[in-house]
């Protein structure tokens, strides 16, 4: 006869068939925690803890049939519930509604009260193109004048000694406005433009972003700049986003200094 | 709930559905292997292993027990739906773009692309008492269609009719008794139809074109109702059971995937007013076109499959249910 006690090390032995422990079912109320082991792709022992809820659900006898059914084809050899190679949870997306306040903020600088064409010939709120002036004298003038620029620009370049873009006589027209811009800082490294675009959209529309990054780890640097369109908005992020609680960090926002 | 991500498949999916019940959702893809999943929690029954080239469409009758589908190695086959074995494997000149059972199961119609010098075909073929034997018997009926190709088809309502959509954006409508054309659209479309879903009711079904729209038919005289309008091929849309919603999937052509960012490609499902005409809401999730679309049959929960491969089923969160539309 077989002795009835083995010893305790024996007993854990059997156990584990290929080196590993068993898989473990717990049942605690309406949760399911299921515990498995298994060996990852370099060879380490790992242990997968799966927990699901359990519903109950009343269904109707063809379908409840159809719960019993056996796998067949490449299942065929699943275990009953979910296989995680076929079946993953993604991540939740949540629908975009359009006509909500957030939508209609994301869209209008495309079409806000600002007439984006400005007619070079009549300074109208039309392309140049489909100006109605366009041939006449007025037409005719205003390219004079730009003509005469570009040749007074010309003549302060005479010198042949090279000026970067940005110190050349008309540059200033390009500058950019800065009246509208808030500066914000203390934000976590984490941040990403779109985190940034959540943030500051709620508030109102906005032209431009930028969000400092490290240049080799791409992680954020701590602070970005928000271009606002409308000047009563950057004034509403500096009141309302300085002193707000973003990741665990408290924001700083002020208005945009100049560079010098 | 999170969505779940079935990753059943190794290439891009075809087609989608769901059985009455809405428990079991199918898909195919082209790859060889139709799958079903349970809907609820996203597990695999089985794969319908048989097929030697990509299947086109499937379709499951009334009742959950049998599944037909039509598939490039140009054939068409009835499956057990329990088992995953083949009933009946019915060989056709050139490959199988679409199949659906009749409302009552009884029959089953199919049609053929036209290639290789064949010309396109409707096929009827009653299934009632299918087997082995079924491939040699004659189809109870056969209609060429000279014109166009069908890309998409429906029963028409008591199994009388069969609506066809066609590769130049024609839609009619086919007597089965009498083997001919008894409505015709005209030119409403003016590309391919890639996609028609009925209503629950089959008053109404909507065609997916890929002349960037979606549009409502009435299923009886093919009046146009109403036009959804997109900037991308429409490759599905589907009609939500329980609201006045319909739902649109697409993308940009399939070939044009790799050179455009997953932003730009507006891989979005859109959710559009049936009435109102007015898109309310994008989901994103895909990250290549989608290519099929199904409602549960409960309207609680939707499938989409896409170019990439996976299917995923999302159910609607709360506010989907509160959103009134003013």
């Amino acid at each position: 006869m077989k002795p009835a006690t083995t010893s305790w090390a024996d007993e854990v032995n059997a156990d584990y068939v290929d080196g590993l422990p068993p898989s473990k079912e717990i049942i605690d109320g309406d949760y399911k925690h299921i515990t498995q082991y298994k060996f990852n792709d370099e060879g380490k022992k790992i242990k997968v803890v799966r927990s699901f809820k359990v519903e109950r659900k009343i269904v109707s006898r063809a379908v409840a049939k159809r719960r019993t059914w056996t796998k067949f084809g490449d299942s065929r050899q699943d275990m009953p519930g979910p296989n995680s190679y076929t079946t993953k949870v993604a991540d939740d997306i949540l629908m975009n509604y359009i006509g909500s306040k957030d939508f209609e903020h994301a869209h209008d600088h495309l079409d806000g009260n600002k007439p984006m064409a400005k007619c070079r010939i009549c300074n109208g709120d039309h392309w140049s193109v489909k100006c109605p002036y366009k041939g006449t004298s007025m037409d005719i003038e205003s390219k004079a004048i730009a003509a005469a620029t570009a040749a007074a620009v010309g003549d302060t370049n005479k010198s042949g000694k090279y000026v970067p873009p940005f110190l050349k006589d008309g540059a200033k027209g390009r500058e950019r406005d800065d009246s509208c811009a808030v500066r914000i800082s203390n934000l976590s490294e984490s941040m990403t433009e779109d985190d940034l675009e959540e943030l500051v959209k709620k508030i109102g529309p906005f032209t431009k972003m930028y969000l400092a990054r490290e240049k080799t780890s791409g992680l954020c640097k701590g602070f970005a700049y928000v271009h606002f369109k409308y000047r009563k908005d950057a004034a509403e992020a500096v009141e309302v986003l300085n002193g707000h609680g973003y990741d665990h960090l408290i924001l700083s926002v002020e208005w945009s200094k100049p560079q010098n | 709930m999170r969505p779940l991500m079935l990753q059943g498949h190794e290439r891009s999916i075809t087609q989608i559905k769901y059985n009455r019940e809405g428990d079991l959702l199918f898909s195919s893809s082209k790859d060889q292997k139709p799958n079903v999943w349970y809907s609820l929690n996203g597990e695999r029954l089985g794969t319908y292993d048989g097929h030697q080239g990509a299947v086109w469409c499937l379709d499951v009758d009334w009742e959950s027990r049998k599944l037909i589908t039509g598939a490039g190695d140009m054939t068409t086959k009835l499956w057990d739906v329990e088992y995953g074995t083949v009933i009946a494997s019915i060989a056709t000149k050139s490959s199988v773009r679409t199949s659906n059972f009749s409302f009552s199961g009884n029959q089953a119609a199919y049609s053929t692309d036209k290639a290789m010098g064949q010309n396109c075909e409707l096929f009827i073929i009653d299934v009632r008492n299918a087997d082995s034997t079924l491939s040699e018997q004659e189809p109870t009926l056969r209609i060429p269609m000279v014109e166009s190709k069908i890309t998409s088809m429906q029963w028409g309502p008591l199994d009388e009719t069969i609506i066809t959509g066609h590769d130049n954006g024609n839609i009619a409508i086919w007597d089965v008794r009498k083997g001919q054309k008894v409505v015709d659209s005209g030119v409403d479309h003016a590309a391919g139809i890639n996609d028609m879903q009925l209503s629950k009711d089959g008053t109404m079904f909507v065609t997916a074109s890929k002349d960037n729209t979606a549009k409502l038919f009435d299923a009886e005289s093919l009046m146009c109702l109403k036009t959804y309008k997109t900037e991308r091929p429409v490759n599905s849309a589907a009609i939500s059971p329980i609201f006045d919603h319909v739902v649109l999937g697409g993308g940009q052509d399939a070939m044009e995937v790799t050179t455009t960012s997953t932003k730009a490609g507006k891989f979005d499902s859109r959710f559009f007013h049936l009435i109102y005409e007015e898109e309310f809401a994008r989901l994103k999730g895909h990250f290549g076109p989608i290519n099929s679309l199904a409602f549960h049959p409960d309207g609680k929960s939707y499938a989409s499959g896409g170019e990439d491969g996976f299917v995923r089923v999302q159910s609607f969160d709360s506010t989907y249910f509160e959103n009134i539309f003013e």
